[in-house]
Formats: structure tokens, sequence, C-alpha cells
């Protein structure tokens, strides 16, 4: 409206100037009339008087014109003024109309990305931001529903992990059981049959053991896979795991050597579990080795903690396959694994496992010199740890 | 040595925990679910030992037990499960189980279970 006036305020310039122009031709043409009076002599005193008023009425008419003219400028300089005051406002306005909207969208999209898929937008406001709105809600919706589907796969995975798990535990009970029945009476079977019994039971001890890190990993991600720490003596711990493996490493022709440091205390732990990990870490030394390989378990007290490190003089590990060592499925060389036939789990079974106990497990290796894997175990289990 | 009440679903399973008990100089009797199990205490009297699959179609170990236990049978006894320990959700505390056997059987584990239940009480 303010920019109205300004309009107005123009017109009525142009009309006044139009006026004004108007009336100065008519009074130019009075003076001539008059002066051709003057000159043909007719009236000489009333001519010259008519000539002397034209000149002061177009005085008069420039003084109207020139006090119009600022008037109106004036009007129009305020109407402009006026105009883009209100513009501004205006302006301003639609900004801050635009500003919450926008800033709540930062926001939401913060906490979106941050893992909150419950983050929404209150749509409302410009049409523009309305939309804007619309859309992020329906993208935060869509992602939701995957995320929510995703959760439900991953739990038909761990449940259909667990039931097949338990539906293959009975059989494998009846051939692992009827195979080692069969060697008890070892002495009434060929040496061929024997042989075979032995194939038998070698490679369902090792469907078990896939099985049991399969079940392991399930339980993992599902975060299920627990520990039960108890009071335990760290040198009977390790005597137990080298004691178990024993037999392995004699039938490899290799040495197997333990170095346990007098007076190791007391630690809490989950005996099963951290005997998991050393005979994990003690086969893979064993398969990985060649006959006749040097292969020790060292003990010591470290501060708050003891370090257990199980060392080999074997082909070691290249440093590419060393970063990736505790992932899972990975395993060594093609041509060695063909070989060795582990199942690629368990160091990463054995990663979690330390990590619940509140400790660190690593490995550091000279290809071609051998391998050191290193367990540090806190003697008490922290409050509140997770494996990753 | 001992007499021990074996309750599995597999027949084969049955076979083979017989075999090898009866080899170690046990005497067993079987039984294929938690009703056979019940009755057979019942009309034959409690064994030394009862060696109970957890998980039985018709009327589980568990339930068997349970059965046992509220009508004061008092006989020690070894749950034999698929599951490792841990995944059976609870440790039926109120059942007084001595201990867990976890399938594939280790059978040197459940002969020194069975040899530490039958040790003759150093009280008596």
């Amino acid at each position: 409206m303010l920019t109205g006036l300004a309009v107005i305020g123009v017109a009525r310039f142009l009309q006044q100037r139009q006026d004004y122009e108007n009336a100065t031709a008519r009074s130019y043409q009075r003076e001539i009339v008059a002066r051709n009076r003057l000159a043909q002599g007719r009236h000489p005193a009333a001519a010259r008087a008519a000539v002397i008023s034209q000149q002061h009425q177009r005085q008069a008419l420039r003084d109207e014109i020139s006090s119009e003219t600022r008037d109106t400028a004036l009007l129009v300089g305020a109407g402009l003024i006026a105009g883009l005051t209100g513009a501004a406002l205006l302006f301003t306005g639609l900004i801050s109309s635009m500003r919450r909207p926008l800033e709540d969208l930062v926001d939401a999209s913060g906490r979106l990305a941050g893992g909150d898929l419950d983050a929404r937008v209150k749509v409302g406001g410009l049409s523009e931001t309305a939309t804007l709105g619309g859309a992020f809600n329906e993208m935060a919706e869509e992602l939701q529903r995957r995320a929510g589907e995703r959760d439900q796969l991953d739990r038909m995975k761990d449940e259909f992990v667990l039931t097949a798990s338990h539906e293959l535990r009975s059989p494998l009970t009846s051939v692992q059981g009827f195979a080692e029945l069969l060697l008890l009476e070892r002495e009434k079977l060929t040496p061929k049959q024997a042989e075979t019994v032995e194939v038998i039971l070698d490679n369902t001890r090792h469907l078990v053991r896939l099985l049991n890190d399969l079940l392991d990993l399930a339980r993992s991600d599902a975060g299920r896979l627990t520990i039960r720490p108890e009071q335990t003596g760290a040198t009977g711990l390790i005597e137990d795991a080298v004691r178990t493996m024993r037999a392995q490493f004699d039938a490899r022709a290799q040495e197997l050597s333990q170095e346990i440091e007098p007076g190791l205390p007391q630690i809490e732990a989950d005996r099963d579990r951290i005997r998991q990990v050393l005979v994990n870490l003690l086969t893979n030394a064993n398969e990985y080795c060649p006959q006749g390989a040097k292969i020790g378990v060292k003990a010591r007290r470290a501060g708050a903690e003891v370090e257990i490190d199980v060392t080999d003089d074997g082909p070691g590990i290249p440093e590419q396959q060393l970063e990736h060592i505790f992932e899972r499925f990975s395993r060594g060389d093609a041509g060695e694994t063909q070989r060795v036939g582990g199942t690629g789990l368990g160091l990463a079974i054995s990663k979690s496992l330390i990590e619940l106990h509140g400790g660190t497990i690593g490995a550091e290796s000279t290809p071609g010199e051998g391998s050191t894997f290193r367990i540090r175990l806190p003697l008490v289990v922290p409050a509140r740890v997770e494996a990753t | 040595m001992a007499r021990i009440l074996v309750a599995d679903d597999s027949e084969t399973i049955l076979l083979l925990l017989r075999t090898r008990l009866e080899m170690e100089g046990h005497e067993v009797a079987t039984a294929v679910d938690g009703h056979e199990v019940v009755d057979r205490v019942r009309t034959a009297g409690p064994p030394d030992i009862l060696l109970l699959d957890a998980m039985m179609p018709g009327k589980s170990g568990i339930d068997a037990l349970r059965e046992l236990r509220a009508a004061g049978v008092e006989t020690p006894v070894l749950i034999v499960s698929a599951h490792t320990e841990g995944d059976n959700g609870t440790d039926h505390a109120d059942l007084a189980i001595d201990g867990y056997i976890s399938k594939p059987i280790d059978f040197d584990q459940l002969f020194t279970k069975i040899a530490a239940l039958t040790r003759p009480d150093p009280a008596a």
C-alpha cells in the first residue's frame, strides 16, 4: 500500500507537470496577444499591463510547480522508504518462518545420522519447508522400516544357527560316539579299518568345532556370548591347556614347552573360555607350523595383568594378513588352509572372549622366523565390558 | 557299579550310551521320554543315577525331573543337552541338577562325573 502511495505520487507529479505546462502555454499565448495589441498601438497601457501580468502569472506558476514538485518528491520518497521498509519487514518474517523448520531439519538429520531412527521433524510453516520436512520424515520412516527388517533378519539368522547347531548335535553324537566305540576295539580292526575310523573321527571333530564356532559367533552377534568368571589359578589354567594339546604336538614331532613365572596370582576368569582361547592358539601353532617346530607358552605377571605368550618358530604371518588375523573367516594362504582345515573363526571368537574378560589379544610376526600371540588378562574382570 | 536310568528320544544314542556305560560295568535301564522315566522310577524304584536328555518330545527330561523331585525322589541327576551350558536360559536351581553333559558326549567327562556321584559318602 505504501508502495502504492509512491505510484500515486509519481502520477500526481506527472499530472501537475502537465497542468503547469498547459497553463504556461496559455499564459504565453495571452502575452503574445497583448504584445500584438501593443504593437498595433491599440490600448497600449492595458496591453503593457497584460504583458506584465502574464509574466507575473508564469512566475507564480513556476513557483507553484516547484513547490508541488518538492511535495510530490517528498511523498514519493516517503512512499519508497515505507515500501522498502515493508519489504524488509516481510523478508525478515519470511526468513524467521523458514529458519525454525530448517534448524529442526538440521537437528533431526544429526540425530538420524547418529542412529536415532525415531528422529522426525514437525511439518508446517511455508509450503517449501513443509514439503522438505515431509520428505525428511518419509526418508526417516523408510530407514526405520529397513532397519527393522534387517534386525528381524538378524534374529532369524541367529535363531537358525542356534536351531541348526542343536539339530546337528544329535546325529554328530552318534557318529562320533560309534566311531570312538570302534576304536576302543582297535585290536579287532585291520590297520586299514582303524585308519578309516580315525578319518571319520577327525572329520566329526572338525564338524563339531565348526558348529561350536558358529554357535559362539551367533551368540556374540546376538549379544549372548557370556562368560562366567570365577577366581582361578592362572598357572593351573595354562598347564591344563598345554596338557590338553600335548598329544597333538607329539604327533607332529613338535616341541611344546611352558615357562610359567612362579607364584602367578589367581585371576578372575571363565576357565572353560580361557582354555578355549589357549587351545585355539596352540591348535593354530600346531597346525600351521611344520614338523619339528618349537612352540612355547610363557606366562608372567605384568602389574595388574597376567601376560600369556604363545610363541612359535614357524613360517610366520605376512604383514598384510596380520592386520586382518582377528577378523572372521580370516585364514592363511589358500594352500595352507587346504592343508590345515580350521574354521577361520577361532581368532575372532578368541578376541571376543578375551575382551569380555576386559583383556586384550594381539599378534606379532616376522615371516620366516615365527609368530607370537600375546594375551593380557586383568586380574579382576572390570564391570561392564563389551566384546567387539 | 551303579544302576543308571538313561533317557533319550533317539534309539541310536540310547544304544551308544547303554554300550559305553555297560562297558564301564554299570547296570543300564533306558527310557525314550519323560513319561517312561517317571513310570520306571515308580514301578522299579529310583536308580543310583538319572541321565536325562533335556529335550524330548512328549515329556522332557526337565519336566520328568520336576515331577520326580516333587514326589520326593532325590536321585542324583545328570542332564544331557544339545545346547552347551548357558543356552538353557535357566539353571533350574530348584531341581538340584548335579551336572550337565553337552552333545556330542565327551565320555571321559561323563564317566568322571558318574564316578564323582557314586563315590561313597564320606560322612556315611
